[in-house]
């Protein structure tokens, strides 16, 4: 008797839950295959975006010895235009700050701002000093190099003059190499690791607990939005965080200072697109965090509309406040920060979406904490 | 029909509450041991630099490393629960160090903490020593094979008032109805052997909620009656250890199904101490001793007031407005289990009259665990502002004033500001009063 009506009741429920799936079609379950998203990711976005980005830097990395080995107004701006183009390339893989990238924290070696230029000047003095350390941080990668070729004389002939002095310039220019040697071994580490074993690693842990994948990919593509898009590209500088006070002085690329808008324009698209699995190489779109989602059928259900369309949205509303800066923000800052202050609200609107919405939607449980604040 | 006297007067074997006490004890000994052996109680009480303590019971705080020693004796007193050594003594330490451990910080809040705290109490004043026990095997007349039925009974209604209101939380718009949150969490564990792709299926959800709800609110009958009593059991097996292999719930599944034997007759658990009794050389049937042990008549009534209250705690929430999944007012110590998946995020500015003003990084004060706690609690969040109103005073703030941006998600629903950004939290104080800086849900869920 009593199992009977169990019966009846599970075959009520699987009807209604039937009921409810017939507005959409029911071939989703694939979709939800965490496996073949997490490939998809490897092998069509962050391996050939660290490939390309590998093109860029090599190319940054000659001009740089070129420079080295011959310092002379032709040979900056070489080095100038190439570091230029590969800074903006680092923006699309600086958000795989998960797996190798996280491991030898590639981020943190590439990309801490503002320079810590009393730091560069010792280090090129003192050629076996430290760069390992947290403290070094600033004092290499993309923000020193913006120093050393954009920040050390008032114009281009007395950036070329400190690198030809005769009793400093040679230690100059060996800072500047050894920088971006440095910067290349680290980037070989990483992709090694990419292209050998590790991708099959990452593919197969496909669980959504604290050492999973997706879980890490998620924490760590979160924290990126959080503290290194919104914090550092817009919310540090405008002063929208923290005590108010604007700090013009720590936007990203400082003594380059034309292309901050640029450098932001192109890490928030690269996010965009990882979001919604924009291959790299084809340019269409695979499976993603957005198809995983469509597929849970994460959906606001005032609206009906889906989770992943309004977080697509709101990324576009991101965009058009960045539209509306100047690709210098420490000009923006000093002149009118309100639509500094604007964009950085709209990306905290997205990064409210990213961190509850989403995460909650997958399951995932945000390991990291926001440290906004020092 | 029996009588009240009568079924008060009736007595039992002493043999399932002497099985409980070992199982007991055992388990909760167990269960210190793992959380030592796990780091937890550095992790979870000795890290934090603060606490959120029970409304009330703001003096209880983790006494630093002396909190080892807590634990210690925690485990030292279950072991002797379990041996039935200086009983009396043991039952009380084991109550309250127990107790005081779980309300040290309501972030390490889980229910059956709870329930092993309510357990504890009872265990205090009922005759669990006098069979089986180092205590008998010191003092021979202590010993009795006869107890009232009653005092067995006693547990087996705390633990079908655990699966009744368990069962009548599920009954709910969310859980029934769009199969919340299930609906999230199964999916997540696609990737299990197995049963791993039934989660790629709604319907799945959909029969895992009515099965839970239907388990928790007849699983008490069908153990009670002695025809399906197998069946139930088996059932209790298999739905504790599924979620067991689901859910990260920690101890919870062990102690439901050691529990659950209680239900078994005596003669179930003479067998099994028999057999532990031959083990140890020493063959003896208790039900052969007909000593019979009567409690003292106010333990008669301090069971009766306790379960009075156990059965309206519970419903304490119907006394708030709003939304309970929501203001979380009432929620705790209600034996709702696993009903909500919620996740939020919260961001605290502290300013004050003289034009100071700081985001505060939550970090600096709590560990993630905690944050994650507080950030989805409107309790917690009032009690990290008035910390926060306190650290910031002693760094020169004047009459610090603290705002909170809250975004709270739950069972799926997009989130929205669980807390008024206009509210000065420094000035609201706590107390069983409704919390009117709550924002409305602005949603209904229907059912318990």
């Amino acid at each position: 008797m009593r199992n009977r009506s169990i019966i009846i009741l599970l075959g009520i429920t699987l009807i209604l839950a039937c009921k409810k799936n017939t507005n959409g079609p029911k071939t989703t379950e694939n979709k939800k295959d965490r496996e073949l998203i997490l490939r998809y990711y490897a092998d069509s976005i962050i391996i050939p975006a660290y490939d390309t980005f590998k093109t860029e830097f090599d190319l940054l990395k000659s001009s740089a010895e070129n420079f080295a080995a011959n310092p002379t107004e032709s040979s900056l701006a070489a080095l100038r235009s190439s570091w230029t183009k590969a800074y903006i390339r680092w923006q699309t893989v600086e958000l795989f700050d998960f797996g190798p990238g996280e491991k030898y924290t590639l981020r943190n070696f590439y990309n801490i701002y503002p320079a810590d230029t009393t730091g560069i000047k010792n280090n090129i003095s003192n050629t076996s000093a430290n760069l390992e350390v947290p403290a070094s941080y600033p004092q290499q990668g993309f923000p020193a190099l913006d120093y050393l070729i954009n920040g050390v004389g008032q114009d281009d002939a007395s950036i070329v003059a400190y690198y030809t002095d005769l009793s400093n310039g040679n230690k100059r220019t060996a800072y500047i190499r050894r920088i971006t040697d440095r910067m290349s071994t680290l980037l070989a580490s990483v992709m090694n690791e990419w292209n050998g074993s590790f991708k099959e690693t990452f593919v197969s842990k496909t669980g959504l607990d604290l050492n999973s994948s997706t879980s890490l990919m998620v924490n760590g593509l979160v924290l990126h939005y959080e503290r290194y898009i919104r914090s550092g590209k817009i919310g540090i500088p405008s002063g929208a965080m923290l005590n108010g006070t604007p700090a013009p002085d720590k936007v990203e690329a400082f003594y380059r200072k034309d292309i901050s808008l640029a450098l932001a324009k192109s890490a928030h698209k690269a996010y965009v697109d990882f979001f919604n699995g924009r291959s790299f190489i084809s340019g269409n779109q695979g499976s993603s965090l957005k198809t995983y989602l469509d597929a849970l059928d994460a959906r606001d259900n005032t609206s009906g509309k889906l989770l992943s369309q309004l977080i697509n949205e709101q990324f576009v509303l991101v965009e058009s406040k960045l539209d509306l800066l100047q690709p210098n923000f420490h000009q923006q800052i000093i002149s009118n920060n309100d639509p500094m202050k604007n964009a950085f609200n709209e990306m905290q609107a997205a990064v409210r979406m990213l961190k509850v919405d989403m995460t909650s939607a997958m399951s995932i449980t945000i390991t990291y904490t926001d440290n906004d604040g020092d | 029909m029996m009588g009240i006297k009568g079924y008060f007067d009736r007595v039992t074997s002493i043999a399932p509450l002497v099985f409980f006490r070992v199982c007991f004890g055992l388990m909760l000994m167990f269960s210190i041991v793992r959380f030592w052996a796990n780091g937890w109680i550095h992790s979870l009480y000795i890290e934090p630099s603060h606490h959120f303590s029970f409304y009330g019971f703001e003096f209880i705080a983790p006494p630093g490393q002396y909190t080892y020693i807590l634990f210690a004796l925690c485990g030292l007193s279950a072991c002797m629960v379990a041996l039935g050594l200086f009983y009396r003594v043991a039952s009380v330490l084991l109550f309250l160090s127990f107790t005081y451990i779980e309300l040290m910080d309501k972030s390490t809040y889980l229910n059956h903490y709870y329930f092993i705290s309510l357990v504890c109490l009872l265990m205090i004043f009922l005759p669990a020593n006098r069979s089986f026990s180092l205590d008998v095997l010191r003092n021979k007349r202590l010993e009795a094979g006869l107890i009232p039925n009653w005092n067995i009974d006693a547990l087996k209604l705390m633990l079908g008032i655990v699966y009744v209101f368990a069962g009548l939380a599920k009954v709910n718009s969310d859980w029934l109805l769009h199969a919340m949150p299930l609906k999230i969490w199964l999916p997540a564990r696609n990737d299990m052997p197995l049963i791993g792709p039934l989660f790629n299926y709604e319907a799945t959800a959909y029969i895992f909620s009515w099965i839970g709800c239907i388990y928790d609110l007849s699983i008490p009958f069908l153990l009670l009656n002695k025809r399906s009593r197998p069946f139930a059991y088996f059932t209790v097996i298999t739905f504790h250890v599924l979620t067991s292999l689901l859910f990260p719930i920690g101890m919870f599944p062990l102690i439901m199904i050691v529990a659950a034997l209680v239900f078994f007759p005596a003669r179930v658990h003479q067998h099994i101490i028999s057999r532990l009794q031959s083990l140890a050389g020493r063959p003896k049937n208790i039900t052969e001793d007909r000593s019979i042990y009567r409690n003292p008549a106010l333990v008669r009534w301090i069971f009766i007031s306790f379960f009075a209250v156990q059965l309206l705690f519970p419903l304490r929430y119907l006394a708030y407005p709003g939304e309970l999944f929501w203001t979380e007012e009432g929620y705790r110590f209600s034996w709702r289990v696993m009903l909500m998946e919620k996740a939020g995020y919260a961001q605290f500015t502290v300013k004050d009259k003289t034009g100071k003003r700081t985001v505060v990084n939550n970090t600096e004060f709590l560990t993630p665990l905690q944050e994650k706690m507080m950030s989805t609690q409107p309790d917690m969040i009032l009690q990290y502002a008035h910390i926060l109103r306190d650290h910031y005073a002693d760094k020169g703030f004047v009459d610090p004033e603290v705002y909170v941006d809250s975004y709270v998600a739950l069972n799926g629903r997009l989130g929205k500001t669980l807390v008024s950004p206009a509210v000065n939290l420094s000035a609201q104080t706590e107390s069983f009063k409704p919390k009117n800086w709550i924002k409305p849900f602005n949603d209904d869920i229907k059912g318990f």
